[in-house]
């Protein structure tokens, strides 16, 4: 019933949608882990990078040139919201960051509406052309999705790890007030995290632009699968993110080669599963309390 | 007696009052005001009083609406058996899930219950659209029977329907803040270590909390489905998923009347604003996070020390050093 044709593309399929919520995923992660705050408002800078490709690629006809500015306005817009409004709740428990950024994800939504119209828009897809693997016939714009999350998440690992800012956002992952007491600018460092995020969110957005159609409720809809990754991840956690943004990409893709409706609904079982054995996911630390 | 009425003359006041209204105000939207005040008691009561936050009320308010759907289009006639019915899915399925959730850290708990709400959006809209019909919705306005003492098939019944419900509720909500168990429930937010070290189960106290505050979503889930006389899958819409958690904190985050304040506050702004300038959401983000920035007290939450300040400076001398001890 499933040959291995079909095979294939699925897990092509599943790789190329696993990567866009890597990309979103690993903002709120990063978020969580240094500023301990939950910022939904990701997904508003996700809509932002999509409706940004949108119109420049229908200005300039350059898709490419689109993404780069979606990634850019997504960034700013990220820089915006993060000096105005989120100084006065770091200080705050967390359940304060999600209904205040869920405010701008709402109030984001909103302004989109007023710029752009409720009507979905067709982004095209910057090539059309197919490559041949194993005797399937796959778009090479998937492929092209799967090599720039993989370079990213090569991109913040050496961020992370071999650049002073990078060693000093993940120690500031361990114990921000040590990191404070070095004498490290932790403000200006959440700042440049958040940028991080929001334009990764950004990024994604653009990437799956042509995939779907852009329309103002996107944030929303990917915003379950999103949290899936992280939750079934791990919270704070890179390498738990990587491992199940592929897992839910799988289950996605190749779930609905077997029955449709399931699609939706096996990246939930799954976290149900992995939260009754550990219910801090897959790579995210109980000492994370604070 | 007289403490008895020292008791209930709160509720009752707040409910002529709103009874009262009815005089100057249209009746659907005092009937839109009553039921969602009811869908965000529940809310209110897990963000005030336990301190879970939910975004995955939706999720809850269509398993009631459903409920009483299905009986009422492929069953039944009688209202009062689908709100029933209703309830008591709101009962099962939470008591499903509870167990399942209440064990989560309060972020992990949040993200979950929105995850849910996406499910049953996909469950209702899709994998279940033989039964549900999909984004149709199901009408069922015709099949609802007439009943005999309280006819809610008529709105103006089912405004005294939907007074009598909210005034219960209520009553159950304050007698819950008044016994030991909503002191239990204040001490597993405030300090779960020294809860436990009383003896308690800081599980079992969440879990009941949990089935609670969810049955009455459904609850009020059941009374929509009557009221509206269709549900579609739109009931658990992400985008409404913001709602309760926006209304509990413009009312007054876990103080009995706010969510009923709140409701009317919320459903007034919305008739208002969307004949205005028509775009809603915009306007709602943005006095969220106005809220949340300037202090997350909320209106009831403004009002009431003002209002009890008031009625000190009338009442008599002993009265105000009796209510002080209260207090203190």
């Amino acid at each position: 019933m499933m040959d291995a044709q079909l095979l294939a593309s699925g897990v092509i399929f599943g790789l190329s949608i696993g990567s866009i919520f890597f990309l979103m995923a690993i903002g709120l992660s990063l978020c969580f882990g240094l500023m301990r705050i939950i910022s939904l408002d990701q997904l508003l800078y996700y809509s932002i990078g999509a409706y940004i490709t949108y119109s420049v690629s229908l200005a300039t006809g350059s898709i490419w040139l689109g993404m780069l500015g979606g990634v850019f306005v997504a960034g700013i817009a990220s820089m915006a919201v993060e000096r105005f409004v989120f100084p006065r709740i770091y200080e705050r428990e967390i359940t304060f960051s999600m209904i205040t950024s869920f405010g701008i994800l709402i109030g984001g939504i909103g302004i989109i509406k007023y710029f752009w119209g409720v009507v979905p828009r067709p982004v095209p897809v910057p090539t059309l052309a197919q490559i041949d693997i194993l005797g399937t016939e796959v778009p090479i714009y998937r492929l092209i999705v799967i090599v720039v999350a993989a370079l990213v998440y090569i991109g913040i690992w050496l961020f992370l790890n071999r650049t002073i800012i990078g060693k000093a956002i993940r120690a500031g992952i361990e114990d921000v007030e040590h990191v404070e007491g070095l004498g490290i600018n932790v403000s200006r460092l959440f700042t440049i995290t958040f940028i991080i995020a929001g334009s990764l969110s950004g990024l994604a957005g653009g990437l799956h632009a042509p995939l779907i159609m852009v329309d103002p409720q996107m944030g929303l809809e990917v915003l379950a699968f999103v949290f899936m990754v992280v939750i079934i991840g791990g919270l704070g956690s890179i390498k738990g993110t990587l491992v199940s943004a592929f897992i839910v990409g799988q289950v996605v893709s190749l779930g609905s080669l077997v029955y449709a409706p399931l699609a939706q609904m096996a990246p939930f079982a799954i976290m149900l599963l992995i939260l009754l054995v550990k219910p801090t996911g897959l790579y995210g630390s109980a000492l994370l309390k604070r | 007696m007289l403490k008895a009425l020292r008791w209930w003359w709160g509720i009752l006041l707040a409910f002529s009052l709103v009874g009262v209204s009815v005089l100057f105000l249209p009746l659907p939207f005092l009937n839109e005001v009553l039921i969602f005040s009811i869908y965000t008691i529940g809310c209110s009561f897990l963000l005030g009083r336990v301190g879970f936050i939910s975004f995955g009320q939706p999720a809850y308010l269509a398993v009631g609406a459903y409920g009483t759907a299905f009986y009422l289009f492929y069953f039944g006639t009688n209202p009062y058996v689908g709100i029933l019915l209703g309830v008591l899915s709101g009962l099962v399925v939470s008591g499903i899930v509870g167990p399942l959730f209440v064990r989560l850290r309060s972020d992990y708990f949040a993200l979950v219950n929105l995850a849910l709400a996406v499910i049953v959006y996909y469950l209702m809209q899709k994998v279940l659209a033989d039964i549900t019909k999909g984004d149709n919705g199901l009408w069922f306005l015709t099949n609802i029977a007439s009943t005999p003492v309280l006819d809610i098939s008529r709105p103006g019944q089912f405004f005294i329907f939907a007074l009598l419900v909210a005034l219960a509720v209520w009553a159950f909500y304050k007698y819950l803040d008044d016994s030991i168990y909503g002191a239990c429930c204040l001490a597993t937010k405030i300090n779960e270590d020294k809860l436990r070290f009383l003896g308690y189960s800081n599980y079992s106290v969440r879990l009941l909390a949990f089935v609670i505050a969810n049955t009455t979503t459904a609850l009020a889930g059941a009374m929509y489905a009557v009221y509206l006389g269709f549900v579609s899958p739109e009931v658990t819409s992400p985008a409404r998923a913001a709602d309760p958690v926006v209304v509990t904190i413009l009312g007054g985050t876990g103080t009995l009347y706010g969510p009923l304040v709140g409701a009317l506050a919320y459903t007034g702004m919305k008739d208002v604003i969307s004949k205005l300038i028509g775009n809603w959401e915009l306007f709602i983000g943005f006095l969220l996070v106005f809220i949340m920035l300037a202090g997350e007290k909320g209106i009831w939450g403004t009002l009431q020390p003002a209002l009890e300040r008031l009625f000190w400076r009338k009442g008599s001398a002993t009265g105000t050093t009796e209510r002080r001890e209260v207090r203190a």
